[in-house]
């Protein structure tokens, strides 16, 4: 299990796999102002990055993945300030 | 402008120079491979970095250039002059554009259609002498990737830093199949394993669905740049090879002549407007220390002990100040290198253009000048070399018949002389025939006719000068030279250097630039004139004398004396200046100025002594006054007026 909802923080744990997409789409459309943790995810999967591209929702870190923190994390703040 | 473009745009300059030094070279022998791997090389390279600019037709020329070069290399193609022409129209056309963009910031408006046509004639060789011309296609795609550009430009900081790293960057491109999930791919993890990424973008390929989006199709653009090698970031993508473009934008090009690594070429580029300050400050600090002198020669009438302490102090800093402004001075030293490399290239086009045949050689190029006696040498001698081709180089055919090779010689030779530098520009062609510039000068009615006559031969080449003449049009006919001859005058002496002709008819001509070596410093002469200082700058005085009286000779309304047998104008220089004009005493004190014909002795009240001052511009109520060169700031806070002699003369 990668992917845990914690009040209105979806926390991603570990690596991220194409499965997870889903469920992190279904729990970022069910309720709003929710937030996606970072600090404990491992690797994301495309099909992860790209939901949260897609949504942008707010984003709390830092990530621990150092790959994460260094490139996507730009992006995704990117993508919402757009 | 972007730091990047500006990186481009000196390196795009290097490029072009190399890759026409390499096909000259090549011109005269074509078996040089080194040289022909050198053209490709600078091509290849400039290509490479065209393509993350907007630059499509540049781009797709300079590729066709490229596959040219390329083919050459592969021997599928034998070099000819037709070939080389050919490519160096491409590098002229590259040097306009690259130009064009400098000073505009876009390519000419011209460009697609001359872009087309060259890269159509480029073209033209490979398909008509191999029937598969592209036997060895180069590893990226074929022309320049329209997504680098915008690449290119929102990741320019990524890439500027890499490039001054001298590092070279590989642009990628990955479009995941959008069922790319279903047969297992992680288009993130292949990033992710790409080495050494410098930049990396992703954005939708079609915009999101605004409701039901489908978390199991893939919607990625991935853009992303690495400074690992091409083909290592190949083998990481190799199983989506088809999904993934590459693009190489090369390391920036290394200095051309590649000197053996060592300490020594180790080299910082600075803005030349931080050196120009430094200069201007020590500058100032040699007039501050002139100051100094001021107090040295004041404290010796009431405290001798003191001022001589004082004295060697002055004499320290004096020391320390003139070294540092020399050394300053010298960081503005460039080879004359900079500007004279252009010239074979277009001596080639001028006499190409006129039916001419030229062997041109250049020496001296190492030789140092300041940066902007270097930059301000290229209209003046392009000028030169153009009269000389166009008036002075005969036909062939004419040639011949005269016993002279076919070809035209034209040596340009540069070297150190004394404090300054010497530019010598000789052809072997009809040469000037002073008779005829007498004749022309009697009938435009330049001169007396008497004064005319009287000029020595020598002295009559000097006609050419002569504004009048240098812009009648006519006289490039009758004399074979003369257009704008005044206006090199003109240059070569704002730059405070002379001009000298010497011609024999039939044989040829040449022509003498003496240029000062360093521009900022003027070391004038202080003379007293009708109870005023004024600074006449050294360079423009040939001698000084002392003239007895019984030696001044009446002419009319006018003065003249003798020196060592030939008859000199006298002239008054308070007289001139429109200042009381004081009684002459036993002897008068002269200087002479000009040489040849417009020599003129100039009798001033007393010469005072001779300082290094920093010549500044006339600026607000002085602007655009005759005769005035500029004003310097002397060491007791009074100002100099330094004077302009040949317009104040002339």
């Amino acid at each position: 299990m990668s992917l845990r909802l914690d009040g209105s923080t979806i926390r991603l744990e570990g690596e991220c796999r194409v499965e997870d997409a889903e469920p992190l789409l279904v729990f970022l459309q069910d309720g709003d102002g929710r937030r996606v943790d970072l600090t404990a995810a491992g690797p994301l999967h495309a099909a992860v990055v790209q939901v949260l591209l897609a949504l942008r929702p707010p984003l709390d870190g830092p990530p621990g993945d150092p790959f994460t923190a260094r490139w996507l994390v730009p992006l995704l703040m990117l993508r919402r300030s757009v | 402008m972007s730091e990047l473009l500006e990186t481009f745009l000196t390196e795009a300059r290097e490029l072009v120079q190399q890759a026409a030094d390499d096909l000259l070279a090549l011109e005269r022998d074509p078996a040089d491979a080194a040289r022909l791997d050198g053209a490709f090389r600078s091509i290849h390279t400039l290509k490479g970095s065209v393509a993350i600019f907007d630059l499509a037709p540049m781009a797709a020329a300079l590729h066709a250039g490229e596959d040219l070069l390329e083919a050459l290399r592969a021997g599928q193609l034998a070099l000819d002059r037709a070939t080389i022409d050919l490519l160096l129209e491409l590098v002229g056309a590259s040097e306009a554009w690259v130009d064009s963009i400098a000073t505009s910031g876009a390519l000419p408006k011209d460009a697609p259609m001359r872009g087309k046509a060259l890269e159509a004639a480029l073209r033209q060789p490979l398909a008509g002498d191999a029937p598969a011309p592209r036997a060895a296609p180069l590893a990226e795609s074929p022309a320049a990737p329209d997504w680098l550009p915008a690449l290119a430009a929102r990741e320019a900081e990524a890439l500027a830093r890499a490039r001054a790293a001298g590092q070279a960057v590989t642009a990628l491109r990955y479009v995941p199949a959008p069922d790319c999930f279903f047969l297992g791919d992680d288009p993130m993890a292949l990033i992710r394993a790409v080495p050494q990424l410098a930049a990396l973008h992703i954005a939708p390929r079609a915009p999101w669905p605004v409701e039901g989006m489908d978390p199991f199709a893939c919607n990625l653009v991935i853009e992303a740049a690495s400074t690992a090698p091409a083909a290592e970031i190949r083998r990481v993508l190799r199983l989506v090879a088809d999904q993934v473009a590459l693009a190489e934008i090369p390391a920036p090009a290394q200095p051309a002549t590649a000197l053996p690594a060592s300490s020594t070429s180790r080299s910082l580029r600075v803005d030349a407007g931080r050196i120009d300050a430094l200069v201007d400050l020590a500058g100032e600090l040699i007039v501050a220390k002139n100051g100094l002198a001021h107090l040295v020669a004041q404290a010796g009438t009431t405290d001798p002990a003191f001022a001589r302490a004082l004295a060697e102090s002055h004499a320290g800093i004096e020391r320390l100040a003139d070294a540092m402004h020399r050394a300053m001075l010298g960081l503005r030293m460039v080879p004359l290198g900079r500007s004279l490399v252009r010239f074979p290239r277009l001596v080639r086009d001028i006499a190409a253009r006129l039916g001419k045949e030229v062997a041109f050689t250049i020496q001296g190029e190492a030789v140092e000048a300041d940066k902007a006696i270097v930059d301000g040498l290229f209209e003046p001698l392009l000028h030169l070399l153009r009269n000389a081709i166009d008036h002075g180089i005969e036909e062939p055919a004419a040639r011949e018949a005269a016993g002279k090779p076919r070809a035209g010689r034209i040596a340009l030779v540069a070297r150190r002389e004394g404090e300054g530098v010497l530019v010598e520009l000789s052809d072997d062609g009809r040469g000037l025939d002073p008779a005829r510039l007498r004749q022309v000068a009697r009938e435009w009615g330049l001169m007396e006719p008497a004064a005319i006559e009287a000029l020595e031969d020598a002295a009559a080449l000097d006609l050419v000068f002569l504004s009048g003449l240098s812009t009648a049009s006519a006289v490039t006919d009758i004399s074979g030279r003369g257009v704008g001859m005044d206006a090199v005058r003109v240059a070569v002496e704002a730059m405070g250097g002379r001009i000298a002709l010497s011609s024999t008819p039939g044989a040829g001509t040449t022509i003498r630039l003496s240029l000062p070596q360093g521009a900022s410093v003027t070391t004038v002469l202080t003379v007293r004139a009708g109870g005023e200082a004024f600074g006449i700058p050294a360079e423009m005085v040939s001698e000084t004398a002392r003239i007895p009286a019984e030696r001044i000779l009446p002419l009319r309304d006018a003065e003249a004396f003798v020196l060592r047998d030939r008859t000199v104008p006298l002239l008054r220089l308070s007289a001139l200046l429109g200042l009381p004009v004081p009684p002459r005493g036993s002897a008068a004190r002269v200087l002479v100025t000009g040489t040849g014909a417009a020599r003129v002795g100039l009798e001033v009240d007393g010469f005072t002594g001779r300082l290094d001052v920093l010549l500044r511009p006339l600026g607000g109520l002085l602007r655009g006054m005759p005769g005035l060169l500029g004003t310097a700031l002397l060491g007791d806070g009074c100002v100099l007026m330094v004077l302009d002699l040949p317009e104040l003369v002339g």
